[in-house]
């Protein structure tokens, strides 16, 4: 097995290990959860398929699900990104995202923050959405969304420079 | 039909997208309500094993914090023994039909969802079965949902589909208490008639006409009310006599007449 291939796998697998049994258990200010299972979907190479990607999203999204109890919140919102990823790296880089494996080390700073921000705040809204689903909840929707991103970006940023070094 | 084909695999992460949203908005919906749900099931055994991990850890960091809500939670047992032993013991055992109690640890807790869900560490084996009451030493936590054989998920009183049967102490007028997902201390007494009267400070109790809780068991005290809705009803928050971002030791009340109860009503 291609051992650039394997290392990913097993970082995942901490990623997802650590998301179960540390992060899912953290609640900053009582209102932030950090997400850094996210980064997994951020961070897939372009160069891999992106069937695939949807299905690991998919399958990522229902263990989270089942283990928090928030029964398909966090699968919706996964396969979601994962389904647009393309289409914001199209957005965030701009002629870039088609260069193969120049991703994302190499791109400018706002391109990467841009990117960045929109996978995280795209799945908060869709998350939180979803978690209180009325209408009278908007106001309350989009604040936690807000600070949730904000504060799962500084995690994820974190994340991609110290583990993936992208 | 080669059209057909190509344009499938063409579109496939399309009709991909579409499947799985499909079967997670079902997998959403079907569990919305407090009933039995197969997949809850495996969701509690899976957050069950994975936060039973992580308490362990956390337990070793608030020993303290836990030894002293257990002197707290002990000095209260010794005032109710006391007053126990001044009543005839036999009129209070007969009215409450509490068979036993069993003794959880909470391993998983969340106030800030709107449906909040809590898991603790007994289960099938210990004797857990659907829909018993649970309370804490301040009073009314929730309802048992679903249960493994070792770990069970509890329908939090903070949670929007939950509801629970609920009296005034004083006077004995009959309600139910609600959550509107807003505020974790606050819940919502509903369908009291604006020719009652209540006050601020006022204690409200379980009201026993429930399979779940025996009558008399603290939930809050009025925090303020409203007297001006149209429907003839007062709109009543009250704060809750629990802390729920600090659950820890659980109680689990087990009625012996609930099954005689259940056949009645299906007979």
């Amino acid at each position: 097995m291609n051992r650039e291939l394997a290392r990913e796998m097993i970082l995942s697998l901490i990623i997802i290990l650590s998301q179960l049994l540390i992060f899912n258990h953290m609640n900053l200010f009582g209102i932030v959860n950090p997400y850094i299972y996210v980064s997994l979907f951020i961070l897939y190479k372009t160069s891999y398929d992106k069937t695939y990607l949807i299905l690991f999203g998919f399958l990522v999204g229902l263990i989270i699900d089942l283990s928090m109890q928030t029964y398909g919140a966090h699968t919706l919102a996964s396969i979601t990104i994962c389904f647009l990823k393309e289409r914001i790296e199209k957005y965030s880089f701009g002629v870039n995202s088609i260069l193969p494996l120049a991703m994302i080390s190499g791109t400018q700073l706002t391109n990467r923050v841009t990117y960045f921000l929109i996978i995280i705040f795209l799945h908060s809204l869709i998350y939180f959405s979803l978690i209180f689903f009325k209408l009278e909840f908007t106001l309350t929707i989009f604040l936690y969304t807000i600070i949730n991103s904000i504060i799962n970006f500084i995690i994820i940023w974190i994340i991609s420079k110290l583990i993936f070094d992208r | 039909m080669q059209s057909i084909i190509n344009s499938i695999v063409k579109n496939r992460n399309l009709i991909i997208y579409l499947l799985l949203t499909f079967i997670s908005f079902n997998y959403l919906y079907n569990n919305s309500s407090i009933h039995y749900s197969g997949v809850g099931k495996i969701g509690t055994f899976i957050s069950g094993s994975t936060s039973n991990f992580y308490s362990k850890i956390n337990s070793y960091f608030n020993l303290k914090e836990e030894n002293r809500k257990l002197i707290e939670e002990n000095l209260e047992l010794k005032k109710i023994e006391s007053q126990f032993i001044r009543i005839s013991d036999k009129s209070i055992i007969s009215e409450s039909n509490i068979d036993k109690t069993l003794n959880a640890k909470v391993i998983l807790n969340s106030i800030n969802k709107s449906k909040n869900i809590i898991v603790i560490n007994k289960g099938g084996l210990n004797g857990i079965t659907n829909e018993m009451g649970v309370i804490s030493s301040k009073g009314v936590v929730g309802i048992i949902k679903n249960i493994t054989d070792n770990y069970s998920s509890i329908v939090s009183l903070l949670n929007i589909d939950l509801r629970i049967n609920a009296i005034l102490k004083n006077s004995s007028t009959i309600g139910s208490i609600s959550w509107d997902g807003l505020d974790p201390r606050i819940v919502q007494l509903n369908d009291i008639p604006l020719s009652s009267t209540i006050k601020v400070g006022d204690t409200i109790v379980t009201g026993g006409m429930s399979f779940y809780f025996p009558k008399g068991i603290p939930i809050g005290k009025i925090e303020d009310y409203n007297n001006t809705s149209l429907e003839g009803y007062y709109s009543i928050n009250v704060s809750i006599f629990n802390d729920f971002s600090s659950l820890s030791n659980l109680y689990i009340l087990e009625r012996s007449d609930n099954d005689e109860i259940k056949s009645l009503l299906n007979e």
